[in-house]
């Protein structure tokens, strides 16, 4: 497909990073030099310098044929304008970041009027994250697939966990109330390993098991994680983040403390959220948390702007016995360490911002056949989880999936028919109609029959 | 430097290299002849038993080719191709001396069309095929090549067509490297297969017309006769050949654009205005020039025009021997070594491109003695250039004189021949034009030079072709520490 990316920042190369990967035409508009030409050396992509608001500007960078055009520079005006004149010039599809609250109320109406297909808000879309993992602090991470049936969930397997240091297919004989989940990755060393039969999880792995929500809550039940509920947070910085997250979780009864340093921004929060207990003072200072009560709260989310105190903070507050810590970081490339440090729940806007507009690009390739439907990039994208809806005409329908060959490190996570949630063993079947999960360690699919194909004898 | 992804890549060169054998192999056993079949398939051996190992035994743990080893890759496969490439010249004992075969397999690769053979009577057809091959192939560039053929090589594959293309700066006409290298690959093709068809049908052999398409097409300038196309006396092949040497001097988007049909991206094209005007007041005065010579304006016309589009397009054929002509007349076609073409084509020089900017900033220095307040832009494409670009392009045309002064003193260290011919051998080199005055001009060649002239005037064509930094930056020693 040919993508346009206007704006070549944080979330506009990272976008173009990817699509990039999946062996899409990418060209990238901006309007800063340097930062192009840095684009030009890391990726196989085209450079065009100018104003992507600008109609010339698209169409020298060919807007008429291009299929998707992601509008992602730092303002919410440009990229709205950029939407509008690039579907007037040919554009098939317009995605635009817009953050602004002010516009988000009036987004349907912004929507239809410049024709913009998709309205990405890194900051609504973080803190909806945020509130998910707020649900269910026992996990990690949670992705959910076929629209909301299966929950996949991360977790981090503790010394004394009933699942360590025995081989996964002796798990449900040994342990009878444990009901059976998938097992769908493991992470250990900075390595995803997809797990066979004889697998046996260690103390400190990463851990993911897929199934519908029922079964994934009781088997936390079962481990004895399943205890928290979460009933008071804290929020130290009061971003756009803060704000929609204290909009989505104040209506659900639990109770947010949120901390700003700025005496104007607080007095404005105050009076926009006046549920929230708006406390103004330095966020990230040890005796201002211990006074406020942080060993108190059930979970502590940093979202401050910089990377550095955010951690610091949830850090201390890990260390201060905070059942639940999240904090946001921009700079992916730390992930590895700060999770070897005990902070597994981290959010970045840029990743979620990017993943949101991939999974509307990969929906749309053009093509016969089955095609990715959801994809979840899990682990810094070390590994991905793909969501296929199957159609009829495929040749390996009916056939079991031990007498298919399925593509390596992969696994057939879920099959979901008709409601009703499959995890799979070798006597299943896939049929039309079918919603599949699969487990990869492979990137780049695209088409389910990459991954599984019949057994010619 | 990631010694095992360069050493990979150049595994990769070698094998594309011995897969543009091919070719010339086929030419070889087609004809019978004797000497050629067995040098090319002693190379073909030689350069598959390097080239494997080094492709399948290199690791690279790391994939990302960072710019100082696309450089280094760029530079040293050009090296190790002539290297290679040479063999087929000594093995089949037509040039026994390596220093001889090295230098004619860089002048074809680096489509200079310079040479030391003086004979090509009894010259095998496999051997003289593949001498004309390395002029198409160093044309558009192996690496450009690679990465049509091998697109997945690297993620980070710019830094080795911004070291292998020529001009100022990068520009890809699609967004990937690959497909642009392929895109470029076919208007090549094409090009060149029709300039064979025009050929043969002025009359040439196919095998002729396939020698001087190649030769054409990559700018080179190799002929299978001692005289060059003056061996034909034929105006349509002239005409026809002037026509495509000044067509494969223009940078290739442009015809891109022709086929996308995109009018206005050429009118928009200032180089290709400068290149096209250079050409026609080059012609024109030429001309002029030779009137009294030749006596007629149509055939100082004729032999002005196709001399004018071969030395500007850096091909280098003759149809007369042009040393004899007026000194005004060979002054010109001095001043039009220098200039080249434009940047993306396949011809050397310093290009268009430079020389039009360089002319734009002394008329901006001049104008700011004048009138020192005023705030100027210079401007190309109707777009203002940067700063940091002007400065660079006036380092790059110091460093390219200072290369061609520094070239002639070291060539004249042999005390051989007059100035006028050491120093056009120098500039020959770096322009990649093949003949200039003198004892190297049309009617003469570089075979009497000795080792140490023949070795660096191979290193000049290479720096040339290159457009300097990628070999010069092989002498800076911290090019050669570990990462």
């Amino acid at each position: 497909m040919r993508i346009l990316v206007v704006g070549a920042g944080k979330v506009g190369s990272t976008i173009a990073e990817h699509l990039v990967q999946e062996q899409h035409d990418v060209t990238v508009i901006d309007s800063n030099e340097d930062v192009l030409e840095d684009c030009q050396d890391l990726m196989d992509i085209m450079c065009i310098n100018g104003n992507g608001a600008n109609a010339q500007t698209l169409i020298d960078a060919g807007v008429d044929k291009a299929d998707i055009l992601i509008a992602a520079t730092a303002g919410d005006e440009v990229n709205m304008l950029c939407c509008l004149i690039g579907k007037r010039l040919g554009a098939r599809y317009a995605i635009a970041r817009i953050r602004d609250p002010q516009y988000n109320e009036s987004l349907t109406l912004l929507q239809q009027e410049l024709g913009i297909d998709m309205v990405i808000n890194p900051e609504r879309a973080t803190a909806l994250e945020i509130s998910r993992l707020l649900r269910f602090p026992f996990a990690s991470n949670i992705e959910s697939f076929a629209k909301g049936l299966v929950e996949m969930v991360e977790f981090r397997a503790q010394p004394g966990d009933s699942v360590v240091g025995i081989p996964l297919h002796e798990l449900t004989s040994r342990h009878a109330k444990l009901p059976r989940v998938l097992y769908a990755g493991v992470e250990r060393d900075g390595k995803v390993i997809i797990p066979a039969g004889d697998f046996i999880i260690q103390a400190g792995d990463r851990v993911f098991v897929t199934g519908d929500m029922v079964t994934i809550t009781s088997f936390f039940d079962a481990l004895g994680k399943n205890k928290l509920r979460v009933k008071n947070v804290m929020i130290i910085g009061g971003g756009r983040i803060s704000y929609y997250l204290s909009k989505m979780i104040v209506p659900t009864g639990i109770h947010v403390t949120m901390v700003e340093i700025d005496p104007n921004k607080a007095e404005k929060l105050s009076e926009e959220l006046p549920h929230v207990t708006v406390l103004c003072g330095d966020g990230t200072n040890m005796e201002l948390l211990d006074q406020e009560g942080v060993r108190g709260t059930d979970a502590l989310i940093c979202l401050t702007d910089r990377d550095e105190e955010n951690l610091m903070t949830g850090l201390f507050a890990a260390h201060q016995g905070v059942p639940k810590v999240i904090v946001k970081n921009n700079r992916l490339n730390y992930t590895d360490i700060i999770s070897s440090m005990g902070l597994d729940s981290m959010v970045s806007p840029k990743q979620i911002t990017s993943a949101n507009i991939l999974r509307y690009a990969r929906a749309r390739v053009r093509g016969q056949g089955t095609r990715v439907e959801k994809l979840y990039r899990v682990l810094n994208g070390k590994a991905e989880a793909l969501e296929f809806e199957v159609r009829a005409g495929e040749n390996w329908l009916g056939i079991p999936l031990k007498d298919l060959t399925i593509r390596k490190n992969t696994l057939v996570a879920v099959i979901v028919r008709r409601g009703k949630v499959i995890v799979p063993f070798g006597n299943d079947t896939i049929e039309a109609g079918d919603s599949v999960v699969f487990m990869s360690c492979e990137s780049g699919i695209s088409d389910i029959n990459e991954l599984i194909q019949v057994r010619h004898k | 430097m990631n010694i095992a992804l360069v050493t990979r890549f150049l595994g990769v060169i070698l094998l594309v290299e011995a897969a543009s054998m091919t070719p010339s192999l086929i030419i070889a056993l087609f004809h019978h002849q004797d000497g050629d079949v067995p040098a090319l398939l002693m190379t073909l051996g030689l350069i598959l038993a390097v080239g494997l190992p080094m492709f399948f035994l290199s690791r690279p743990k790391d994939r990302n080719l960072r710019a100082r080893d696309g450089f280094i890759v760029v530079a040293l496969s050009w090296i190790l191709m002539s290297v290679f490439g040479a063999l087929p010249f000594t093995l089949s004992g037509f040039l026994p001396n390596y220093v001889d075969a090295l230098f004619e397999a860089v002048s074809g690769f680096t489509t200079t069309g310079a040479t030391v053979v003086t004979d090509f009577s009894h010259m095998p057809h496999g051997i003289v095929f593949w001498r004309s091959f390395t002029h198409w192939v160093g044309g558009m560039g192996v690496l450009v090549l690679t990465l049509a053929l091998l697109p997945k090589l690297s993620d980070r594959t710019s830094h080795l067509v911004r070291a292998e293309s020529p001009g100022p700066s990068l520009s890809k006409i699609v967004p990937k490297m690959g497909d642009s290298a392929k895109i470029l690959y076919i208007m090549y093709t094409v090009l060149t297969v029709i300039e064979f068809c025009i050929l043969m049908l002025c009359g040439m052999n196919p095998y002729d017309a396939a020698i001087h398409a190649m030769g054409t097409a990559g700018t080179g300038g190799f002929s299978n006769y001692g005289d060059s196309v003056a061996h034909f006396q034929s105006v349509p092949i002239e005409i026809t050949m002037t026509v495509f040497m000044i067509l494969f001097g223009i940078n290739f988007a442009i015809y891109y654009f022709m086929y996308n049909r995109s009018w206005h991206d050429i009118r928009n094209n200032e180089e290709l205005r400068w290149y096209l005007s250079i050409v026609g007041i080059v012609i024109l005065l030429l001309t002029v020039l030779l009137i009294p010579y030749y006596g007629s304006f149509t055939s100082a016309l004729r032999y002005s025009a196709f001399q004018t589009a071969s030395v500007i397009s850096t091909s280098g054929f003759a149809t007369c021997n042009f040393d004899l002509w007026p000194v005004s007349a060979r002054m010109l076609l001095l001043l039009v070594m220098f200039i080249g073409s434009c940047a993306g084509s396949t011809a050397g020089g310093m290009k268009v491109i430079r020389v039009a900017l360089m002319i734009k900033e002394a008329k901006r220095e001049i104008r700011r003695t004048i009138q020192p307040r005023k705030v100027q832009m210079v401007r190309f494409d109707g777009k203002g250039i940067d700063e940091s670009m002007l400065h660079s392009i006036a380092v790059f045309v110091f460093a390219y004189v200072a290369l061609v002064l520094a070239g002639a003193v070291v060539i004249a260290l042999e005390n051989r021949y007059d100035l006028i011919t050491n120093f056009t051998a120098a500039l020959t080199c770096v322009s990649n034009v093949g003949p200039g005055f003198g004892a190297v001009g049309p009617a003469g060649n570089f075979a009497e030079y000795g080792p140490l002239a023949k070795l660096v005037c191979s290193f000049l064509m290479l720096a040339g072709r290159l457009e300097l930094y990628p070999l010069l930056i092989l002498f800076h020693p911290v090019v050669w520490k570990k990462n």
